[in-house]
């Protein structure tokens, strides 16, 4: 069926090396364009993105100022989604919450990222035993159950945002790692990096430069979807109530917080921060689905 | 094939060590008093040196190297320990919570197969259609649900009159009814992921030449599915359960907690409020071992049935 680009000729011109480029992003544009889940996924991302950016602006009321008058008052026109217990509006809290949530989910991704490609592209370069030491290594990470992980852990360590990053992090390097060094392996054998070697070309260069540009699709689509899951994560570590303690609110503490009142019947506020989370771990995947089906090269053949 | 068989379980043996020199190392850098937390208020009352004694004689004043060489030789020996609150072993407490968790991992992933299998062989039989697409976009979205989440709103939903036909947490001896509601919630999650691989794994079959020679032998539309296309597909989606079996403990622990269902997630919350260090590894040990027993059989299972398969 498909063996990729990769094997097909040795290094061509520059020039033929921009003209395919620019066709492959041509492509991806086209497959992108028409997979409305995708786009959805996009919207939704950006919408998150530009209320946590712009959550002054965005949100009616201060997220964290109590009105002491308006508890747990039912959606209506002056607060769309409902008060919570202290009176504060649920709608601007959970745009606030977008911050934080989303700081962690880049973030967290970011380390996991570097971990995952550094310890990848090492492993797939050099072989031998740091191969074996760096696979053992992911299996390591891959055995230990992830969320229980994360809850010893933010009992070692205070739960702030730079704990939970490195947490987050720290559990979802394997399958980065897994593909860089697939990456690495696939290209590693070629003439042209061959050349370069020959060349006296720095490890490190040829690696970012001969290597790393194979990796940026699948890292992306990996990265996209790794976002959705560190939320994922992160919302029920707080649920637990073991996430970040911060003045601004977090989604998943606002569901715990929450669940106490559903009992009465005060079903909103709930309901509504569980109902956040979702669409917006739902882009996320979205847009990391569509990226895949449109950055896939596999499919074209 | 006896050489692959030895050689897979060598191979855990690394794995394990590692995982308890992780662990340790977690353990070890777990803040405040264990005693502390164990005498509570009468901490302050003690004598200094009766409890100094006591942190000699339960080791909490070896250094590093001692307690991790006391801890590896535990660890042989099977030995967990003994929680620091209760008078109990941990074995004894994991022996008791787990196979409540197991109970309800169980039956979510009978929920998961009678769901995400069919679901997944339908999108793969109509590939682009929009049965296809609808299914896969709702698989989508059913991985994006927190399982916490979820779980309020069956409970929300189905206590209200003409739909609270099962209760809405509780134990009760694990009574099928009790089970129904915390399996559905976890299944329904599990159902998805299901869903997306059996797709992906059957679209793969599907060009395969044995499917084609099958095809044109003139078989049956139901036999080349269940025979020749669903039988070879289900390895990959065996592999990625097994694979997965950390992720599926995980939201156990958290349907657990709303559920009110005894499991390991009711024991793993609170020794971490009342810094019970042996527990805590403890059931994280044997998160571990499990993760790596069922990967273990599934991997030797695959050698026993498929004799294509050769590694190396």
């Amino acid at each position: 069926m498909t063996t990729g680009q990769t094997q097909s000729s040795p290094a061509p011109p520059v020039a033929l090396e921009t003209q395919r480029s620019v066709t492959n992003r041509a492509r991806f544009w086209y497959t992108f364009r028409r997979n409305r889940v995708a786009l959805v996924g996009l919207l939704i991302v950006v919408m998150m993105v530009v209320c946590a950016i712009f959550a002054d602006a965005v949100a009616p009321f201060d997220p964290i100022e109590p009105h002491y008058t308006d508890r747990l008052v039912p959606p209506n026109g002056q607060y769309p989604l409902g008060t919570d217990e202290l009176g504060r509006d649920i709608f601007s809290r959970l745009v606030y919450g977008a911050r934080i949530s989303l700081v962690i989910g880049f973030v967290a991704q970011g380390v996991a990222v570097s971990i995952g490609m550094t310890l990848g592209a090492l492993s797939g370069w050099y072989g031998g035993w740091i191969d074996d030491v760096i696979m053992r290594l992911t299996d390591i990470f891959l055995t230990i159950p992830g969320l229980m992980f994360l809850i010893v852990w933010v009992t070692i360590f205070e739960p702030n945002p730079i704990t939970i990053f490195l947490a987050l992090g720290l559990i979802g390097w394997t399958g980065h790692a897994r593909m860089m060094r697939s990456q690495v392996l696939s290209v590693k054998e070629m003439e042209y990096v061959t050349a370069a070697r020959a060349m006296g070309v720095k490890t490190a260069r040829i690696l970012l430069i001969h290597v790393l540009p194979n990796a940026v699709a699948p890292m992306i689509v990996l990265a996209t979807l790794g976002v959705a899951g560190a939320i994922l994560a992160e919302s029920t570590l707080s649920f637990l109530g073991l996430g970040v303690q911060v003045p601004n609110p977090s989604w998943g503490t606002m569901v715990d917080v929450g669940r106490n009142y559903l009992p009465t019947g005060k079903w909103w506020y709930a309901v509504f921060p569980g109902l956040v989370i979702m669409i917006t771990v739902m882009g996320f995947n979205f847009l990391g689905d569509g990226l895949r089906d449109a950055l896939d090269p596999t499919q074209y053949s | 094939m006896g050489k692959y068989i030895i050689r897979r379980l060598l191979m855990v043996i690394p794995t394990l060590w590692g995982v308890f020199t992780i662990l340790f190392i977690l353990a070890f850098m777990m803040p405040g008093d264990p005693l502390r937390a164990v005498l509570g208020e009468e901490y302050n009352r003690l004598d200094p040196e009766v409890i100094e004694a006591t942190r000699e004689r339960m080791g909490l004043n070896d250094p590093f190297h001692v307690r991790y060489l006391k801890f590896l030789e535990q660890m042989l020996r099977f030995d967990l320990g003994e929680s620091q609150v209760h008078e109990e072993s941990v074995s004894a407490i994991i022996g008791y919570r787990f196979p409540r968790t197991a109970q309800l991992m169980i039956g979510a992933m009978v929920v998961a197969v009678l769901i995400g299998l069919p679901a997944g062989i339908v999108a793969a039989e109509r590939q682009y259609s929009w049965v296809d697409h609808w299914l896969m976009v709702v698989a989508l979205i059913g991985v994006s649900m927190p399982v916490f989440w979820s779980a309020l709103l069956a409970q929300l939903v189905l206590t209200q009159e003409p739909l609270a036909v099962f209760p809405v947490a509780g134990y009760e001896e694990g009574s099928v009814r009790h089970m129904m509601l915390p399996s559905l919630v976890l299944g329904a999650y599990y159902s998805a992921t299901l869903a997306r691989v059996t797709r992906s794994s059957m679209l793969e079959v599907k060009t395969q030449p044995y499917v084609t020679t099958a095809r044109a032998k003139g078989l049956r539309y139901r036999v080349i599915l269940t025979r020749h296309q669903l039988r070879n597909a289900l390895i990959p989606v065996i592999t990625v359960i097994a694979l997965d079996i950390g992720g599926l403990l995980g939201g156990a622990i958290v349907t657990e907690t709303v559920f009110n269902w005894p499991g390991l997630g009711r024991a793993i919350v609170p020794a971490i409020m009342r810094r019970d260090t042996p527990v805590i590894l403890g059931i994280l040990i044997f998160g571990a071992f499990l993760y790596i027993a069922i990967n273990l059989i599934t991997d030797l299972a695959y050698v026993l049935i498929n004799p294509r398969i050769r590694y190396e």
